[in-house]
């Protein structure tokens, strides 16, 4: 009796788990996985002053950023509990004027049961990316093609984050002898409702740098009630979600769709933020051919919109491609990609909002043994931004070039 | 002296002889069985695995063995293992990092999170049939354990070709199987084994799927 009353207790219920959560976890013991890297670079650049410190400039590091520049620092941690589920956190310092020295990208969950009968399910829960980018696929979502992702890429590393939970559907068709594979995901999310902010304010960029969770995208605005450049935040209580499918022909190809909606309400505003609920929709198709002769292709689109109703809707329409092609030579890689954006702001390809660009991108990198990463990349953006008229009084159109060096040392450890 | 030279040459001259019968007679009793396997372009294919039966009769049945899959730089090595019936598989890990291998194939199902520095029990076989292996971390991993009831088994050389020693003669059920074939129908041939020696060409009627491409960087598709 004294026993029921005792587990009956709220408090000695948690403790009870809590202490049978801590045995779980000590049983099974197993040691995790942790990784360092430093990536430092050598810029030399022509680039307008960057949207990081709240200009037009298209690049992260301008003119005003030559040098040698802290390219990330980044460490990793994953952590099996048991067989079938673990935790993965990633934290960056950029070097910029961020929010906070040190702050994480990702951190979620995992659960990873074993394949029954051809079938695999997967769950992640925390924040992550969405399955969309058949570019970032090295560590801490990176690109390993070159230094700076594709302007698709870029955006998303800059404005979404997953916060809520997903899950995915594996039919493993190449374990049954078959040629394909096929993976189904859908998540419902939250705490994105001001992702569409920054393209609105300042379009498509090309940069490497992905915004923390809570962090900012750079330094903080200058103009007095100007939004706060914060994205991971929920605002009105509604869920976003989105649903993809995924079609791999054996390790040679892969083809990705994804619908995504924020579902933000895009007539709430949050005076903390100082911005709108974003409501930003679109569909993304990448596609990804590789060889025996270690030849890689990779296409990329984007088509949505995102939309604030402040007292009227005001929509920007925004589009985007990307065409990489790379090659392998033993541990040397080449690759060159051609990217193209435009944004429409009010139907009005010339209004302050509206803007229309490409960019070409040049790389070379190198592995030297497990430890030394090399990249040397060239790239231009040329753009036509009206806002660059309204806000800055210069000329809309810039053509901005860089090029960068990087060295990457990496440390990795289990214990 | 002489004598005695004479009397120990004809002893080794005896034996020689003896030696020499007893070849030949091992010769026409046992034969040998050369098969030869071709993808469609002619070109042979190394590594396909070949076995043979005895078409009629129950074959032997032959002593299970002790076989080693490891991990090793995010691969199965080897990629291929062909056992007999009831054998067991040792699966150590190599690699410093977390392996978690599994089969769902009716042949045997199985699951072992193969942790660093954890020795796990070996695998028993009891089922024929092709064993595939995938690893729950690392999809990209991917290797064959081809199950086998019959007496006679291997893997072809860099030529295409496979041979069996010791066959007794008659006529034997010879199947090729490769983890790239994309045939309709099984490759069977039946071959007659003579008094010496027996021989087949088994040539492929479909191109191969392409391989796998493997050597990708470990830091990609974590």
């Amino acid at each position: 009796m004294g026993l029921l009353n005792h587990s009956g207790s709220g408090f000695a219920r948690l403790r009870r788990a809590g202490w049978l959560c801590a045995l779980a976890i000590a049983g099974n013991a197993h040691g995790g996985d942790w990784e360092l890297a430093l990536d430092v670079r050598a810029i030399s650049s022509d680039g307008q002053t960057s949207f990081l410190d709240n200009g037009q400039g298209k690049t992260r590091f301008d003119a005003d950023h030559e040098g040698i520049q802290l390219g990330r620092l980044r460490a990793a941690w994953t952590q099996p509990f048991g067989e079938v589920l673990s935790a993965h956190v990633e934290a960056s310092r950029w070097d910029d004027d961020d929010k906070n020295p040190v702050d994480l990208t990702e951190a979620y969950l995992e659960y990873r049961p074993y394949p029954r009968a051809g079938w695999r399910s997967r769950v992640r829960l925390g924040a992550f990316y969405p399955p969309m980018s058949l570019e970032n696929r090295a560590r801490g979502w990176e690109t390993p093609y070159t230094i700076t992702p594709s302007a698709i890429s870029s955006w998303v590393g800059e404005e979404l984050r997953t916060i809520g939970l997903e899950g995915q559907f594996d039919w493993l068709g190449t374990r049954q002898g078959h040629r394909f594979d096929f993976q189904l995901t859908g998540a419902i999310f939250g705490w994105n409702d001001p992702a569409g902010t920054m393209l609105a304010k300042h379009g498509f960029a090309l940069h490497d740098r992905q915004t923390t969770l809570f962090g900012r995208v750079g330094a903080t605005q200058t103009i007095p009630g100007a939004p706060k450049k914060e994205l991971f935040h929920e605002m009105d209580g509604r869920p976003g979600y989105y649903v993809g499918a995924q079609a791999r022909y054996l390790d040679r190809a892969v083809l990705n769709i994804l619908h995504y909606d924020n579902r933000a309400d895009p007539t709430v505003r949050s005076a903390e933020l100082r911005d709108m609920a974003w409501k930003t929709r679109f569909d993304a198709v990448a596609l990804r051919i590789e060889t025996g002769s270690k030849w890689t292709v990779l296409l990329q689109t984007i088509d949505g919109d995102t939309v604030i109703n402040p007292f009227r809707a005001l929509v920007w329409e925004f589009d985007s491609q990307s065409a990489m092609l790379a090659k392998r030579w033993g541990a040397h890689m080449l690759a060159a990609r051609y990217d193209s954006f435009n944004i429409e702001f009010d139907n009005d390809p010339n209004k302050n909002g509206s803007e229309d660009g490409d960019a070409w991108t040049f790389a070379w990198s190198y592995d030297q043994g497990e430890h030394w990463h090399f990249a040397l990349e060239w790239l231009q953006v040329a753009s036509d931004v009206p806002a660059r008229v309204v806000e800055l009084g210069e000329p809309a159109f810039a053509r901005e070039s860089k090029i960068e060096f990087s060295a990457r040392y990496t440390l990795s450890g289990h214990y | 002296m002489a004598r005695t030279t004479g009397k120990s040459r004809l002893i080794s001259l005896r034996a020689a002889l003896a030696a020499l019968a007893a070849v030949l007679a091992a010769q026409t009793q046992a034969a040998s069985l050369v098969v030869t396997v071709l993808k469609r372009d002619g070109q042979p294919l190394p590594g396909a695995v070949v076995t043979a039966e005895p078409e009629n009769g129950q074959p032997t049945p032959i002593p299970p063995i002790r076989a080693i899959m490891d991990q090793v730089n995010l691969a199965f090595v080897p990629d291929v293992l062909v056992i007999p019936v009831h054998s067991t598989v040792q699966f150590p890990n190599s690699d410093a990092v977390s392996h978690q291998v599994y089969s769902f194939s009716s042949a045997r199902r199985f699951q072992l999170p193969l942790y660093r520095g954890k020795p796990y029990p070996p695998v028993q076989f009891d089922q024929p049939g092709v064993v595939t292996l995938g690893c729950n971390i690392h999809d990209n991993m991917l290797a064959y354990i081809v199950v086998t009831a019959a007496p006679f088994f291997g893997r072809a050389d860099d030529r295409g070709s496979w041979t069996a020693a010791d066959l007794p003669e008659g006529r034997y059920r010879v199947r090729v199987w490769h983890p790239l074939l994309s045939e309709p129908a099984e490759l069977l041939q039946v071959v007659e084994v003579g008094a010496e020696r027996g021989a087949a060409q088994i040539r492929l009627s479909k191109a191969l799927r392409p391989a796998p491409l493997g050597n990708r960087p470990h830091s990609w598709d974590y």
